[in-house]
This record gives structure tokens, C-alpha cells and sequence, in this order.
């Protein structure tokens, strides 16, 4: 007889233990961690809430907190600007090369931020190539450090996004909607205004707090070229990665103020956003107009203009890296494979650190987030709502704040783990598994559930019965959200940059160390080992899967 | 296979989605259960097919108890409503899943195959994959897959609701074709009474999760126990009336009906309510007046070629359907004419509730 401990004494009950185990490992203990330092007093050891108190007394932190809001709001704003007319430009006009500007304008999204500051900085920094031919010209050009730089960084970076929801929104408004406006007796900038603009805000905001929320917690490109401007994701990394004078405190509390804003962040776009979003699937897509000469070359040097100025900086960094260099000094025009010579003889310890991390976060990532998966999609119970929640839980966490607290929390005591290759393997594991969730889960709702039971009907137990059946239809999908995890995981710096220990330094802790000592050369040569790892596959990806990267993003 | 359940109940939270149920399915029988949407008729098939346990109750395979074997373990073959075809794998492979875990041999494999594959008339198809079918052959390749591995029992679950109405009456045929050459046990859920009537040698039908009627076709049909049975299978017109006086020389029963009195021929005390069934295409329409004739009028005529069907306000404004077969175009009364029609006391049928 199955006794009740029987019933529940199988495989997926092990995997909801597992995964509650993880979570509770990886992510709820390690922010409770830093979440109870930040209330201890650095000088008396006991209970205070001095930490805070100094961030809302301190002209110097309250200005941390003031400059990311600052960029933020202005770089969420200007990819609006940006990338509301892009989207509408595309989506409704004819365009010259309009699916060449889209597949590019799709890359900034996955080539790493920090690459962007590295870029500009090669450009336009002191010793830059624009900064030294105008100069030569005796032109002054505005200075990149500080917050012009990081708003530039950020508005290229993140506009697709905008550019991307937009996009969709507008595609899925039906014709009839709009004809139905017009057969109401309005004119044609009335449709626009009240029918085409109310449809995509819901679009527009979802993108922009999308937007808002990479900016506020983004810490590669604040640190490559903010300089004296600071802010909060790079004060909490000073305050806990100091040698003499660390104030794990200050960490933590800047650290909680962070996550404070990220979460509510998460909340806004779950419970605000995606409920008012007027999605529907379009059976007639909107009429693509051809419009007259000039208005489709303006339309065509927007968008073209907009994807050359955020893809360029990228070729320099490639053109850099065969550059002939000594310390920050360019030979521009003068050819050498120095710098590959030298990262793939002398030093080629950070890409293997990269690729073997890369790897064996995604390999576990995929693994969890299939049974994960699994579990929310077909064994809905109260405990899988839990875990539903809980799981996504990384995306609503800064990468500096989930370095900090995992370097933090497994210093000493029971398990010990910074210093080691796995706990960068962990952070990175948490930090993409949503991403393998959220696409293997929504694999899952296509499957029904009745194929799996005719497999079991025809005498294959459940679990082989999952084995057999839903994981080779779904393959496809996850072998994309596999290459996914892995770009993006080669391209990781901020929760790295804390956790990492001399020989496990990855390509990007590299590129941000010899960007930081002045070595152009063999930083662009990193950087464009990383530029190919991330695009090569990607190239495949759609190559072969019939898949681009914004089904996963 | 004979299958018992015996006091089956499945409970969904506070809802009894089946309640209490027993019954017996002979070996070879082709059994329909039969009930609207939310009957329990799924739930129940798929207690039998093992993947829910009942939570009170057993399941019996001939003698067998089967409440603790596993679904993968209980030899039926299921046919599912949206056929559930391994998307990855073409028809043959589709076919050949159940046998391959059953490490049938090649030989062996490839004859059986090829057997059901011109049994369900699928030849030439077998290396199209699912998304290439059409809805009929997606429905061939699902029967063909459960019938392959030779199961003690068919359950099929509304296998035909996703079909156009000609191609489902086509496919009932033709499963009850194969299912009497092959002798197999049947357990077929539908919602379609005439589905049901037209391939069952028996038909359960439920009624929130109870068993409402057991019984052959013609039998409910021309006897059903219940207001909810008349009325689901066939369409049929439900009489209260009060029983008036009963005269024993003529075992003659008068009635009142709210208009004129009715005679029937059950003996029933006096004062007693009575609830009748009276299936439309029974009432005869008479020209002129006599015993036992009601007056009614029109409300509304639906022709349709072979019949005409008439919505008729009568017996104090209860509203009736009369169908009169093989219509004359000059008999057709129109709305709001006056009609005059009798029952035939031998076929009126007596309800429980």
C-alpha cells in the first residue's frame, strides 16, 4: 500500500527540497546577511543605525544616492527619446535596410556595458583618438568622465530595450483598431493620438523601468568612467572591498538602500506595468507606410545614425586590440598582434577562468531550471508559488549587492567559500537561472500536459516519461537559453569584480584592471576575445534556431 | 478485460468531482460515459487509466485491484482529446513508442506496426510528423499508437471533439469497426448523446459527479429515470401533474396538468405529484377535438427538411416541443395558429425525480 510517506517520497518532491536548499543558500541567507550588518556599529560592535544615519546625514553619501538617481532618470529618459520614435519609425514606415538596422540595433543589449565605457574612453577619454585628433585641431571637446559619460554609455546601451517592447506593442495593435477610429470620423492624427499612443504607454513605461532599473544598478560603466562621480553600486563596492578600513556596515547599508530601490523597482513593473499592458494578438498587422523621399532619408539617418554611434566605439576596441601600444599610448594605423600574442601566451589563465565558469554556471543553470521549471508549470502547489517568487528573486538584486553579500556571508563559518572558483560559479548560477526559468517555463506551458501522460499511458514511468518526451521538444529552446546564459555570463563584471581572488581573475575582471592601469592594448585585446565569444554564438543561435536573442530577454 | 469500480469518489478541494460511482463493464463491452461539461466523466476516466487516485473507493481490471498500480503500469491504451502526438516524432516513431518500451522485437515491431497502420488507414503517412497531419489523421495516428500495444482496455476521452461534424461521424464508424474486430474493451467519455448512442453497447450517465443511468441506449432512451437522463438523452418534454382520482376497471389515471386533465395508466394514490417524460416526436396532432385532446398555441415553427418542430404554449401556459416527421408543406402550422394534439398514454413515461 502507498502510505502517505510513500506518496511523497519521489523525485519531484527532492527537487522542490533542492531548490528551496539553493535559494535559501545562495540568495535569502546571504541578503539577510548583509542586511543584519548594515545594522551593526563599526566602532562598538553592537545594534545602531548609525550606517544609515550617515547616508541620509553625509553630504558624500547622500550624494551617491543622488547621482544614480540622476543618471538614471536622465538615461532612462533619453533612451525613451530615442527609442520610442526608432521603434515607430521602423515598425510603420518603409526603410531602407530596416532588417539590418533592427538585427543590429539588438546588439548593444547583449555587448557588456562596461565594454561601452571602455570604448568611449578609447575615443574620447584623455589619450583617446577623437580627444587627441580635435585637440590637435584645437577644438575642446566636453569632457566623457563623470555623468555625460555614463548617461551617453547607458542611453546607447539600453535604448533597444525601449526600442524592443515598443516595437512589439505596435506590431500587436490590430488594423482594425485603428480603422475602427477612423470609420468613428477621426482624422488621422486624432487615431495617432487617441488610439496608437494610449496602446504602446504601457509598452513604453514597462521599457523604461526596464531601463531605469540597469542603469540604477549597472557598476561597470560608473566605475570605468564616472571617476569622482559616484555613485551608489560603486560606493558600496569601495566600502567593502577597502583593505585598511573596510566598513562592512556601510556596505551593507548602502548595499540595502540599493536593493530597497531595485526590488521596489521589480514590484512596479510586476504588479503596476504588466497589468496594464493592452497586448493582443494582432490578426491584421498595422499597414507599413511608404513615405516620401525626405521624410524616409530623415527616418533612415535616425535610426542608421543611432545604430552606428552605439556600434562604432565597439569596432574601435576591436581596431585597438591590433593596435601597437605601450601602456595607454595608441600607434593608431600601425598593425601588431601583440596584444593577442600576449593574452593568449602569457596570460591566457582569465579566458579559461571565464569559459570554464561560463560553462559550468550554465550546465547547472539549465539542469535547475528545467526541474525548476518543471515544477512551476506542471506541479503547481502552494509550495511552487513559493518557490515561483523566490526564484526570480536575483533579477530584483544589484550585482554589486549579490557579491557583496555572498563574499560576506561565506568568508567564514559554516561553509566556506569566498576565495574559491565556486562561489563565483554560485553568483553567477543564481544570477542567470531566471533567465533559464523564465524561457524553459513558458517552453513548458506550450507542451500539454497529455503527452506526457500518453507517454506514461504506453508503460514509460513519469520521470523517464519527462526525459523521453518534453526534454527533446523543448530542446531547441533550451540550447538557446543556453547559449543565453552563457553570453551573458562571460560578460559579467559587477558581482565578479567582489568575488573574485587572484587566479580566478575572469576576461572582464582583466579588461577592468588593465583599462584601470592604463593598458589599452591588451584590454581591447580581452575585450575582443570577449566581443567574438558573445557574438559567435549568438550568430548561431539565430543562425540555427531560428532564434535572436530578444525571445530570451 | 471486465473493469469494477466500486464506490469511486475523486475530491478537488471541496468538490466532489466524482461521487460514489460503481459499476461494471464487461469484457469486450463498448462503454460510453456520457454527462455535460463538469460531470466528472474525465475525472472518472482518468481514475481508471491511474493518474488519480481515487480518494475513496476501488478500481477492479477483472479481478485484479488496481488502486496501487502505477499509470505506466496498467496496460490501457488512451486516446486523448487533443491526441497528445510526441511532437518530435513521426508517425511510424509515434506508433512505434509503446512498443519500444516493451523491447518488442524488430520483427516483430514492424509487422505490428504495419498491421495497425492499415487498420486506421494511414498508409503512406508514417514518416509525416504530427504538425503535418490533418485533425483526422492526427486522431488515426493517436488510436493507432494505443491500439498497437495490444491494451486490456481502450479509454478514449471525447476523442472526437475536436473534428468537424462530418469527419466525426465518419471516425465513430470507424472506431466502432475496429473495436468490434478486435473485442477490446471501450471506455469512451463524451458530452455528444447522439455520438454516444450511435457507437455504445452500453452508456453510463453522470450528473455532478453521480451516476445518473446505466443502461443500453434504446434503454434510457425509451426509459429514463430521471428528469436529468430525459432530458440529456434526446430532447424531451417534462409534465407535473397531480394525480386526481385512479379507476381500477379502466386502470385509468386522471391528472391535472394546469389546463386540461390528462389520463394516464399508473395507478397513483390521489393528491400525488407526478412528473412525466414525453419525447417531442411522440405527441400526435389531431385535427378536431375528442377525449384527451389539448389545445395549444404556436409560439414558434422550426423547419427543417425531414421534420418540423414546433415550440407550443399549452396545459396553463407550460411550454411544449412537438416534432412531427415527414412533414406536408401544407400541414405546417405557423406562429401563433392554433394546434390540437394528444399523447399516447403508453408512452408517456413515468421520472423519479
Amino acid at each position: 500500500m502507498a502510505g502517505p510517506l510513500r506518496r511523497h517520497l519521489n523525485v519531484w518532491n527532492g527537487v522542490l527540497l533542492l531548490s528551496f536548499a539553493v535559494i535559501f543558500i545562495g540568495v535569502l541567507y546571504p541578503m539577510f546577511f548583509i542586511f543584519r550588518a548594515s545594522f551593526v556599529s563599526p566602532e562598538t560592535g553592537g545594534w545602531s543605525l548609525e550606517s544609515y544615519r550617515a547616508i541620509f546625514q553625509y553630504p558624500f553619501y547622500l550624494r551617491c544616492l543622488k547621482n544614480s538617481l540622476f543618471v538614471s532618470v536622465l538615461a532612462t529618459a533619453l533612451s525613451m527619446l530615442i527609442g520610442v520614435p526608432f521603434a515607430f519609425f521602423l515598425s510603420r514606415y518603409e526603410i531602407p535596410g530596416k532588417n539590418v538596422i533592427k538585427t543590429l540595433a539588438t546588439l548593444p543589449l547583449i555587448l557588456p556595458t562596461f565594454i561601452g565605457a571602455e570604448a568611449w574612453l578609447l575615443l574620447a577619454g584623455r589619450n583617446g583618438l577623437f580627444f587627441n585628433l580635435f585637440q590637435k585641431a584645437g577644438i575642446e571637446i566636453p569632457s566623457i568622465y563623470g555623468w555625460k559619460g555614463i548617461v551617453l554609455v547607458f542611453t546607447l546601451q539600453f535604448f533597444p530595450y525601449i526600442f524592443l517592447m515598443v516595437s512589439a506593442a505596435i506590431n500587436s495593435i490590430d488594423r482594425s483598431l485603428e480603422e475602427a477610429a477612423t470609420n468613428l470620423g477621426a482624422g488621422r492624427l486624432r487615431v495617432f493620438f487617441t488610439v496608437t499612443v494610449p496602446v504602446v504607454t504601457p509598452a513604453v513605461l514597462s521599457g523604461a523601468l526596464i531601463v531605469f532599473y540597469l542603469c540604477i544598478e549597472n557598476f561597470g560603466v560608473p566605475i570605468l568612467i564616472g571617476e569622482d562621480f559616484r555613485v551608489l553600486s560603486v560606493q558600496a563596492y569601495n566600502e567593502f572591498i577597502s583593505e585598511m578600513g573596510g566598513n562592512p556596515a556601510m556596505a551593507g547599508a548602502l548595499s540595502t538602500v540599493l536593493l530597497v530601490i531595485t526590488m521596489g523597482l521589480t514590484i512596479l513593473q510586476k504588479y503596476w506595468v504588466e497589468r496594464k499592458s493592452y497586448a493582443m494578438s494582432a490578426v491584421r498587422r498595422p499597414e507599413v507606410a511608404r513615405a516620401g523621399r525626405l521624410p524616409t532619408l530623415l527616418m533612415w539617418l535616425f535610426c542608421a545614425g543611432i545604430v552606428f554611434v552605439a556600434l562604432f566605439p565597439f569596432a574601435v576596441v576591436m581596431i585597438s586590440s591590433v593596435t601597437k601600444t605601450s601602456g595607454p599610448v595608441m600607434y593608431y594605423g600601425q598593425f601588431s598582434l601583440d596584444n593577442f600574442i600576449r593574452a593568449f601566451t602569457i596570460a591566457p589563465r582569465p579566458i579559461v577562468n571565464s569559459f570554464f565558469l561560463a560553462t559550468v554556471s550554465t550546465l547547472v543553470g539549465i539542469v535547475f531550471g528545467l526541474l525548476v521549471s518543471y515544477l512551476l508549470v506542471r506541479r503547481r502547489g502552494k509550495l511552487s508559488y513559493l518557490l515561483d517568487a523566490l526564484v526570480m528573486l536575483p533579477l530584483a538584486i544589484a550585482g554589486t549587492v549579490q557579491g557583496i553579500a555572498l563574499a560576506a556571508t561565506y568568508n567564514t563559518g559554516f561553509i566556506v567559500l569566498t576565495g574559491t572558483w565556486m562561489i563565483l560559479a554560485l553568483a553567477y548560477f543564481i544570477r542567470k537561472v531566471p533567465f533559464s526559468i523564465k524561457t524553459t517555463s513558458s517552453l513548458l506551458e506550450q507542451i500539454d500536459k497529455s503527452v506526457e501522460e500518453a507517454s506514461i499511458n504506453l508503460g514509460v514511468p513519469p520521470f523517464r516519461s519527462f526525459l523521453k518526451v518534453v526534454v527533446p521538444t523543448m530542446l531547441p529552446g533550451i540550447v538557446a537559453g543556453a547559449i543565453i546564459m552563457w553570453v551573458t555570463t562571460l560578460a559579467e563584471l559587477s558581482s565578479t569584480i567582489v568575488l573574485y581572488y587572484g587566479p580566478w581573475a575572469t576576461m572582464t575582471v582583466e579588461i577592468f584592471q588593465r583599462m584601470g592601469s592604463g593598458e589599452f592594448g591588451p584590454a581591447s585585446a580581452y575585450a575582443t576575445i570577449l566581443i567574438v565569444s558573445v557574438l559567435v554564438p549568438l550568430f548561431f543561435l539565430q543562425r540555427y534556431l531560428g532564434r535572436d536573442l530578444t525571445t530570451a530577454l | 478485460m471486465k473493469v469494477v469500480l466500486k464506490g469511486i469518489s475523486k475530491i478537488f478541494g471541496k468538490l466532489r468531482a466524482v461521487d460514489g460511482v460503481s459499476l461494471e463493464i464487461e469484457d469486450g463491452d463498448f462503454f460510453t460515459l456520457l454527462g455535460p461539461s463538469g460531470c466528472g466523466k474525465t475525472t472518472l476516466l482518468r481514475v481508471i487509466a491511474g493518474f488519480y487516485p481515487p480518494d475513496e473507493g476501488e478500481v477492479y481490471f477483472g479481478e485484479r485491484l488496481m488502486n496501487d498500480v502505477p499509470p505506466h503500469r496498467r496496460e490501457t491504451g488512451m486516446v486523448f482529446q487533443n491526441y497528445a502526438l510526441f511532437p518530435h516524432l513521426n508517425v511510424r516513431e509515434n506508433i512505434a513508442y509503446g512498443l519500444r518500451v516493451r523491447k518488442v522485437p524488430d520483427g516483430e515491431m514492424d509487422a505490428r506496426i504495419g498491421d495497425v497502420i492499415r487498420s486506421v488507414r494511414l498508409d503512406g503517412l508514417e514518416k509525416r510528423f504530427p504538425g503535418q497531419l490533418s485533425g483526422g489523421q492526427q486522431q488515426r495516428v493517436a488510436l493507432a499508437r494505443a491500439l498497437v500495444i495490444s491494451p486490456q482496455i481502450l479509454l478514449m476521452d471525447e476523442p472526437l471533439s475536436n473534428l468537424d461534424a462530418k469527419l466525426r461521424v465518419a471516425m465513430r464508424e470507424e472506431i466502432r469497426r475496429i473495436q468490434k474486430d478486435l473485442r477490446i474493451t471501450t471506455i469512451y467519455v463524451t458530452h455528444d448523446q447522439e455520438e454516444a448512442m450511435a457507437v455504445s453497447d452500453r452508456i453510463a450517465i453522470l450528473n455532478l459527479g453521480k451516476l445518473e443511468q446505466l443502461g443500453a441506449p434504446d434503454e434510457i432512451y425509451f426509459n429514463p429515470c430521471s428528469r436529468f437522463a430525459a432530458e440529456f438523452m434526446g430532447g424531451s418534454n417534462i409534465l407535473e401533474l397531480t394525480a386526481l382520482g385512479y379507476d381500477e376497471a379502466s386502470s385509468r389515471l386522471r391528472a391535472e396538468s394546469g389546463g386540461e386533465p390528462l389520463t394516464l395508466c399508473i395507478p397513483r394514490p390521489a393528491g400525488e405529484r407526478i412528473c412525466l417524460s414525453v419525447r417531442p416526436e411522440w405527441v400526435r396532432i389531431v385535427e378536431d377535438g375528442g377525449d384527451d385532446t389539448i389545445e395549444g398555441t404556436v409560439e414558434s415553427t422550426t423547419f427543417l427538411g425531414a421534420l418540423v418542430r414546433y415550440r407550443v404554449r399549452a396545459l396553463g401556459g407550460q411550454s411544449l416541443m412537438i416534432e412531427v416527421h415527414n412533414p406536408r408543406s401544407r400541414d405546417i402550422r405557423r406562429e401563433g395558429d392554433p394546434i390540437r394534439f394528444r399523447f399516447d398514454a403508453e408512452r408517456l413515461v413515468m421520472l423519479g425525480n
